[in-house]
């Protein structure tokens, strides 16, 4: 016997007859999912869903710009560089939403993170408005290092794609078909307390987080 | 590293932690903060306490068919080019893991270069010496993991490891391990200190073999590992090492990314008060084909180590421990001696319960002594879990087998040792006492304590309103 076969069975004998379980689990797990409690915060609807999301996001220092059409970003984009003291130079992947843009004076390069990244540029999956919280997946339209070695981390997300809570997320997910490597839920810039319980930005990945939010 | 467990000592641990200012001047500034943040954090939602039941509910569900949920999981897993080990013991867990690291080195000689996500489960199978044992380098990569690292100590806290630490401390350590650096350059504030962790890191990441993470959740509906954090480090390890190796204890598992959700409404709340965590990660499986990024394998060890022993018995419920922090947050014996007096690496109430379970009675029974009973590490757990009456449970275990050292039976002495320090003991009492009529019942064995009356079995504690916990602390202190 294997150790997986040892450590189920002595599960299975603690826990009684598999057969007459299974059914409840398959279920669970497929069309009989178990809808979860969704609490007030994850309910709101149109403009106030907008708001929530952008009030949660700016509650953890996530900065948040509004915008008319993608059109208007690559000069949003350069005024955010120009404001943060950044060069005009950004690192994204391949995403198609980008494809079109003349970026101007804004040199745009594209691949997986580097060392050293100043600024990234990322197309958000959808969002949460439950906490301000950006979904993105990863590939070859949006390289999952850009969202961590970025020291400043620009999303791009539409209104319509946020979600009111995370089932919203999952929902979408599902039905997206996608199978990245990783979904990752961010919220706000990297953190960290573990010096004397002193909130500090900027442990690890991006100290700041800024989200283009774009109407459609 | 101070792996071997010392929690048989706990009563000569906790007296020298009282006795030690440093222990003592670092436990000061972490109380107050936690439980203000937690009360804060949940009146922020009105239905904090039927999300509890619910991750409660969540968690029973999937225990009582763990067999089933583990099965799907692994079979998640392989779908996506992924790998399943299972580890009976600690030791099979580090075999296995030393065995994905040997093949993963890169450089002639063997030796690979290791970095590490914050993980509970690998302090719990030792990981760390025995990768270095073994030659190989590990560079534990949450900024908490990487001070206690520099220090060779074990977590005092399973949220925020280095809490124990000062400033004062760190710098001492950074100018001692970053030589490279300018030897006269100061450290005026906390930013400036995880700065230079931060770029001395940075470099860490692209030279890894091997990322090793631990899992809040595992997904059996997608076969998705899952971590929360805040700095990202967890997510640099397993996306820039070349093989991403996921340690996790088996009762991680969760159905679905509904169920998900229902536990990450509770997690961060009660652990820090955050409504969530900067990041929380899903990963499945390796690099896709056309992925610029991630690693090339992706490994997941599920370690037993004594939880199928708990299932279906009076320690099950202790397996819905989602490692939070609050009881240890809210625990005022925790508070006065900080985790390392817990001797393992599990501390606070959820240590003094799951210690005996996990090595056995004998090393860990004194644990479930450090308790005041005041209940209140019950009271904010947010799985709901009995940890008072556990405690009780071990205690009676202890006693029937006679292990409790002579002095300390009859009297159960580490309580009428805290009760004996009467700023900690008043502290405690005035908190809800959870059924003090258990001992009431037992012939006035325990009436000699002042426990006369004046407590009531509050179920759940308001924001604290006026004074903080930590000023209250702060005034009563000796
Ligand atoms: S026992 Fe409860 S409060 Fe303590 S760490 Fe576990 S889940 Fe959190």
């Amino acid at each position: 016997m294997s150790a997986r076969d040892r450590i189920l069975a002595a599960a299975s004998s603690k826990l009684g007859d598999a057969k007459s379980r299974k059914a409840a689990v398959d279920a669970r797990l497929g069309a009989g999912r178990q809808p979860s409690l969704k609490p007030e915060i994850a309910l709101t609807d149109g403009a106030e869903r907008v708001e929530r999301f952008i009030a949660q996001a700016e509650a953890v220092q996530a900065t948040v710009s509004r915008h008319a059409a993608v059109s208007e970003l690559p000069a949003a984009l350069s005024d955010q560089l120009r404001n943060r003291n950044l060069p005009q130079a950004v690192r994204a992947g391949s995403e198609p939403d980008f494809a079109g843009l003349d970026w101007g004076g804004v040199e745009v390069s594209h691949g997986k993170g580097r060392v050293d990244e100043p600024a990234t540029l990322s197309r958000a999956f959808c969002a949460a408005a439950e906490t301000g919280t950006l979904a993105l997946t990863s590939g070859p339209e949006n390289p999952v290092t850009l969202t961590f070695l970025g020291e400043t981390h620009f999303v791009v997300l539409k209104a319509s794609e946020i979600e009111a809570g995370y089932e919203g997320v999952w929902d979408r997910f599902r039905k997206s078909g996608r199978d990245p490597r990783t979904l990752n839920l961010v919220t706000g810039p990297s953190r960290t307390a573990d010096i004397e319980q002193k909130l500090e930005l900027g442990a690890h990945g991006p100290v700041a987080l800024h989200i283009f939010l774009v109407n459609d | 590293m101070t792996h071997q467990p010392t929690s048989k000592q706990f009563k000569a641990n906790a007296r020298a932690a009282l006795s030690n200012e440093m222990v003592q001047t670092a436990m000061g500034k972490v109380g107050g903060g936690f439980v203000g943040k937690r009360a804060a954090a949940r009146a922020e939602v009105p239905e904090f306490d039927a999300l509890r039941d619910a991750a409660r509910d969540v968690k029973n569900h999937t225990l009582a068919n763990l067999d089933l949920y583990l099965e799907r999981y692994e079979a998640q897993v392989q779908a996506s080019g992924g790998h399943v080990h299972w580890a009976e013991t600690a030791e099979d867990a580090r075999d296995i893991i030393l065995g994905i690291v040997a093949e993963a080195a890169r450089s002639e000689d063997g030796k690979a270069i290791v970095n590490k996500g914050k993980s509970m489960v690998s302090e719990e199978v030792a990981l760390n010496p025995a990768l270095e044992e073994a030659g190989h380098k590990v560079v534990e990569t949450d900024l908490g993991e990487y001070i206690i690292q520099l220090r060779g100590e074990i977590p005092s806290h399973i949220i925020a490891p280095a809490v124990h630490v000062t400033k004062e401390q760190v710098e001492r350590e950074f100018r001692e391990a970053h030589p490279q650096f300018d030897a006269d350059r100061t450290f005026p504030d906390a930013a400036s200190l995880v700065r230079e962790a931060r770029t001395v890191l940075r470099e860490k990441y692209f030279e890894a073999d091997v990322g090793i993470t631990g899992a809040n959740m595992l997904i059996a509906e997608t076969g998705q590992s899952v971590i929360v954090t805040n700095e990202g480090n967890g997510d640099l390890t397993q996306s820039l090492g070349r093989v991403h190796v996921v340690i996790a204890s088996l009762e991680k598992v969760v159905p679905t990314l509904d169920d998900a959700a229902t536990v990450m409404r509770v997690l961060a709340r009660s652990a820090t008060g955050q409504p969530v965590t900067v990041y929380t990660t899903f990963s499945r499986g390796p690099k896709r084909a056309e992925d610029p990024d991630g690693p090339e394998e992706y490994h997941v060890v599920l370690l037993d180590n004594g939880r199928t022993n708990m299932l279906s018995g009076e320690f099950q419920d202790m397996l819905r421990c989602i490692r939070c922090g609050a009881c240890m947050n809210h625990c005022p014996v925790y508070q006065s001696v900080g985790g390392h007096a817990y001797g393992w690496v599990y501390p606070g109430p959820m240590g003094a319960v799951l210690t005996p379970s996990l090595i056995g009675v004998e090393e860990g029974g004194q644990l479930p002594n450090a308790s005041t009973f005041c209940g209140r590490c019950e009271a904010v757990c947010p799985m709901r879990i009995p940890l008072p009456r556990m405690m009780r449970s071990w205690r009676e275990r202890e006693f029937e087998k006679h292990l409790t050292p002579s002095a300390t039976r009859y009297g159960l002495g580490l309580w009428a040792y805290f009760a004996k320090r009467p700023s900690l003991y008043q502290f405690a009492t005035r908190w809800a006492v959870w059924k003090m009529k258990l001992f009431a019942g037992r012939k006035n064995r325990m009436s000699w304590l002042p426990f006369a009356g004046g407590w009531t079995a509050h179920r759940d504690f308001p924001a604290p309103e006026g004074k903080t916990f930590q000023q209250i602390w702060a005034e009563r202190k000796r």
